[in-house]
């Protein structure tokens, strides 16, 4: 029974050790708007990506 | 970092020159945890939407899906300032909208012969015009209407303040004139750059909002349907929306329009599911005017350019065919009458309750966040909030049946910004002065967006209306799609002229009078 | 060539608004009828009891005031309308009918009626606004139908006790026949490899038809008509190439006079207030009542940009390319007025169809309502002229191997 419970407790200290990893890194990311500021270095490859598309340009 | 509201100098958020604002902002604990979880909900239908390989695919085919980036960042901007109530209005708001244009990407690209080319999904899908009513699709239960300029040029320029300006470039390098409105312009220009995903049984183009509307589809429907192979019907509503002797030529439209569909797609019209979603746009109608029925008393909860956004998605693009709306209408409505009887506001201070008339710049759909901010300007309504408000017929009897053919076409008559912008002087100009004296307000913002005709041909008649009446007209040039013509620094100098030199006032928070946000998404 | 007797006389009535036959017409008891746009059908306003005026502003200067109003957004010819109405110069006029064909023309109307700028001293005076089909088919011809009987003919009986029965109707079909028949007489002499008529000429008479009452113009026209026929034109032609002029609201004389001055003949005019299709004849048939007969040769014929359905999308450049292989023109000049929307779009589709599908060399220009002598506009013509022969000589040199 102890054991179980000590699995138990310590599979639960795992998950919450996890959920907190999780929670600090994305609340990292969403406060100081890391996201963004990842999304903004990669736009300008992506535009010169569109520049290089063949296209049938016409009316 | 404050949990009060308008503690923050939110003009601090922003850098000179940056795309992206420092961080986000601390709105005490339980608010910021909240924020803090939409955020992370909006990254899931994200994560969920780059899932699917196609859709990677076409983030690499369509330049105006480099926009969606900016996704969080419009969530953002508009959550500016926000607390409690106002807040959690907001993000259902913005989240459901979120929702819905994910969705219809995703079933842009898998219908899409470039991308996912399911044929057999493509049969079902009804392109309609960006800007359309979409009332002729309330009794098609198992088919998709997708509108492909909404996600191209629509949703895009709200995300990213410059998404339109390479299809704006492309359409006059073709040879259209610079002045006509940038809307349509941008709209063609996606089309000649080879830039629109390619699907669908039939298309359902209108003359939407003006005559650069009108002239616009004829570009796309030339490429849609002499080389694409995908017939178009075009449905005029008449201009004179008020007039009792164009309503019967309205409601023929409607017929053919349906008429077509039915022929295009093999589906038949379902006057059951019809008068499930009349019911859903009667709901959302006696929403909307008991949130602007709010708006009269001094504690308005529902009001500025969510409200805009909102009644656009709500109003036209989904036009009670998505039960989800339903929900949010009356989420908002329990969060509103909660914040009323608390008496809240959404900012530290109001000194003016001001109409927003006119038509919008898309770039800086934010701006009233800003006016609210800095000025303490409350934007009460807006000219797109103030649509239809006809009840429509909700029972399924053989009169109504024919009613509800003259409710359709009164709604498509009655669209987003054609219902003021047309149908004569009376709408536009007259209606204005009665709105201000409904919600008590002392001031007018005229959104003057410089390439709508319609809009401009009255300027000189409010200007000589709001001196007889002693009401303080604001007027805001811009050019809708195109923030390299008066930039978002540019409308707000607008304001702030006349906020020093005729009120006399300081602004609530200096922070946010002057941002060089010209760079910025 | 030698002149026309008549050119000057036409010319005169081109220089103001309220000109001498039409005060002679109000004179003789008749009503005056003012209009703006293509799409209000002539005969219908041109009822017996009644004339119809198309309202221009000649000798336009300072636009201020409704520059005002409307802002410089606008298209000249709106502001100029509004202005010279500010300004009084519309005060002739016992009605004005307006469609909603544009937004600006739409505005331009309505701000004389907030500003009460026409109907001084006239109690029976009215503006009316009228909705106009978008598409040529049946629904938009019952429309036509039900707004030309709600907006001209109701309100010109009411207001002004004119018969708007159909024999009414038919008598002024017959009228506006008479003068299309000439118009077009006329205009068959540009068809030649020596034309007898410049295209200036012919604007001026074609304009003077829109601009005064029909009925006393006829005798002018059929004189003039006679005159063609033994005119003996110059014996080289002196012009350097063919055009046809199309697009948006075109009546200064002066644009027509610096296309040809530039060395362009203007062989064919496909604009608003031209002759294509403005003067084709009305055909009547007894089987059908003539209002809706009327309705509908304007609503099919209609080559206004506004018309938004794929066949008169189609349907506009074919009319224009099919023109201009009648008409022996050697390019195509595209014009708009700045600001016009409906013409900026069709301008782009117009000028890259006709230059990629039909073959003609094209010129796409935008212009204000009063040219004058704009530099820029010459040196333009000038050198699509130019490219227009060195085209031919190209293909000369093709065919002679």
């Amino acid at each position: 029974m102890n054991k179980v419970l000590k699995f138990a407790l310590k599979l639960l200290g795992k998950l919450l050790l996890v959920a907190l990893g999780f929670f600090v890194v994305t609340f990292t990311v969403y406060f100081f708007n890391l996201d963004m500021k990842l999304t903004a270095a990669i736009e300008p490859f992506l535009l010169k990506h569109y520049d290089r598309i063949e296209r049938d340009t016409h009316l | 970092m404050a949990k009060e509201i308008g503690k923050d100098r939110l003009g601090d958020f922003y850098k000179d020159g940056g795309k992206v604002r420092k961080r986000r902002e601390w709105r005490g604990v339980e608010d910021t945890l909240y924020d803090y979880s939409r955020w992370l909900t909006i990254m899931m239908t994200l994560g969920k939407f780059v899932m699917k390989p196609r859709n990677v695919k076409a983030m690499f085919r369509y330049r105006w899906m480099a926009n969606y980036l900016a996704v969080p960042m419009m969530v953002d901007r508009h959550t500016q300032g926000l607390r409690g109530e106002y807040l959690r209005i907001c993000h259902t708001e913005q989240d459901l909208i979120i929702n819905d244009v994910a969705q219809l990407l995703d079933s842009l690209f898998r219908g899409d012969r470039r991308i996912g080319n399911d044929t057999e999904f493509s049969k079902k899908v009804v392109l309609v015009d960006e800007n359309e009513m979409t009332a002729v699709m309330m009794g098609f239960p198992t088919l998709k209407s997708l509108s492909r300029e909404t996600p191209s040029t629509y949703v895009s320029v709200l995300l990213n303040q410059h998404a339109a300006e390479h299809y704006i470039d492309v359409a006059q390098e073709f040879g259209l004139a610079g002045d006509v409105c940038p809307m349509p312009e941008a709209e063609a220009g996606v089309s000649i750059d080879d830039d629109a995903p390619v699907l669908g049984a039939c298309a359902i183009q209108c003359n939407t909002t003006c005559d650069g509307s009108l002239l616009g589809n004829g570009v796309i429907s030339r490429r849609l349907e002499l080389e694409d192979g995908i017939p178009v019907f075009q449905l005029a509503a008449p201009l004179r929306h008020r007039e009792e002797d164009v309503q019967d030529y309205a409601a023929q439209e409607i017929r053919n329009a349906i008429a077509f569909i039915e022929k295009h797609t093999g589906e038949k019209w379902d006057w059951e599911h019809y008068f499930e979603c009349a019911k859903r746009v009667n709901y959302a109608t006696k929403c909307r005017q008991e949130w602007l029925e709010m708006n009269r008393t001094p504690y308005p909860q529902v009001f500025g350019s969510n409200l805009a956004l909102y009644t656009e998605t709500n109003y036209m693009a989904i036009c009670g065919r998505i039960p989800a709306f339903e929900e949010a209408d009356r989420k908002i409505s329990k969060l509103a009458q909660q914040a009323y009887a608390k008496k809240k506001m959404a900012a530290k201070e109001y000194r003016h309750r001001a109409i927003i008339w006119g038509v919008q710049s898309h770039y800086y759909m934010d701006f009233l966040v800003w006016l609210l901010n800095c000025w303490g300007i409350v934007p009460l309504t807006d000219m797109l909030s103030l649509v239809s408000t006809r009840v429509l017929a909700e029972e399924d009897t053989p009169e109504n049946r024919e009613t509800a053919i003259y409710d359709m076409a009164w709604l498509t008559e009655n669209m987003i910004m054609r219902n003021r912008t047309h149908g004569g002087y009376k709408v536009l100009l007259n209606e204005l002065w009665e709105f201000t004296q409904q919600f008590n307000a002392d001031m007018v913002i005229l959104w003057e967006h410089m390439s709508c005709k319609a809009l401009t041909g009255m300027h000189g008649m409010f200007e000589d209306r709001a001196r007889e009446l002693g009401i303080h007209l604001v007027w805001v040039s811009h050019d809708l799609f195109d923030p390299r013509i008066i930039s978002r620094q540019g409308v707000h100098d607008q304001i702030n002229n006349y906020m020093r030199t005729v009120m006399r006032e300081e602004p609530i928070d200096p922070s946010l009078e002057v941002l060089h946000d010209e760079e910025s998404w | 060539m030698k002149d026309l007797k008549h050119l000057i006389y036409f010319e005169n009535l081109l220089l103001e608004a309220n000109n001498e036959l039409i005060r002679q017409a109000q004179k003789d008891g008749k009503v005056c009828v003012a209009y703006t746009c293509e799409n209000t059908p002539e005969p219908l306003l041109n009822l017996p009891g009644a004339f119809s005026a198309r309202l221009r502003a000649p000798r336009t200067g300072s636009m201020e005031v409704a520059t005002y109003y409307l802002t410089s957004f606008l298209c000249e010819y709106s502001r100029a309308l509004l202005e010279r109405a500010i300004e009084g110069g519309y005060n002739f006029a016992d009605c004005i009918i307006t469609p909603d064909g544009c937004s600006m023309m739409n505005r331009c109307i309505e701000n004389m009626e907030l500003l009460k700028a026409m109907g001084k001293d006239k109690p029976n005076f009215f503006y009316e606004y009228m909705e106009i089909p978008m598409k040529g088919d049946d629904n938009g011809l019952n429309l036509y139908v039900v707004q030309c009987r709600n907006h001209i003919l109701k309100p010109l009986a009411e207001h002004y006790g004119i018969d708007t029965s159909d024999a009414a109707i038919r008598q002024a079909v017959a009228e506006h026949n008479r003068v299309c028949e000439l118009i077009r007489a006329i205009g068959e002499f540009r068809k030649g490899e020596h034309p007898a008529i410049t295209g200036y000429e012919f604007h001026v008479i074609t304009l003077a038809t829109y601009a005064c009452p029909k009925y006393l113009l006829i005798d002018k026209l059929e004189e003039t008509l006679e005159e063609l026929k033994t005119r003996e034109p110059d014996k080289v032609f002196p012009y350097r190439a063919r055009v046809e002029v199309v697009g948006s609201e075109v009546d200064d004389l002066d644009f027509i006079k610096l296309v040809e001055d530039s060395g362009a003949y203007v062989c064919a005019d496909r604009f608003c207030y031209g002759s294509l299709p403005g003067r084709d004849p009305i055909a009547l048939t007894d089987d059908e009542d003539a209002l809706t007969q009327v309705c509908r040769q304007y609503m099919l014929r209609g080559e206004c940009p506004r018309y938004m359905d794929m066949p008169k999308m189609v349907g506009r450049r074919e009319y224009v390319a099919k023109v201009a292989e009648e008409y022996g023109a050697d390019g195509v000049i595209y014009e708009q007025m700045k600001f016009c929307d409906p013409w900026a779009y069709e301008k782009m589709l117009g000028s890259h169809i006709l230059r990629e599908e039909f073959g003609y060399p094209v010129l796409a220009v935008d212009r204000p309502y009063s040219i004058a002598t704009s530099g820029q506009m010459r040196t333009r013509v000038q050198a699509f002229v130019e490219s227009m022969e060195i085209k031919k000589i190209q293909k000369e040199g093709v065919a002679n191997g």
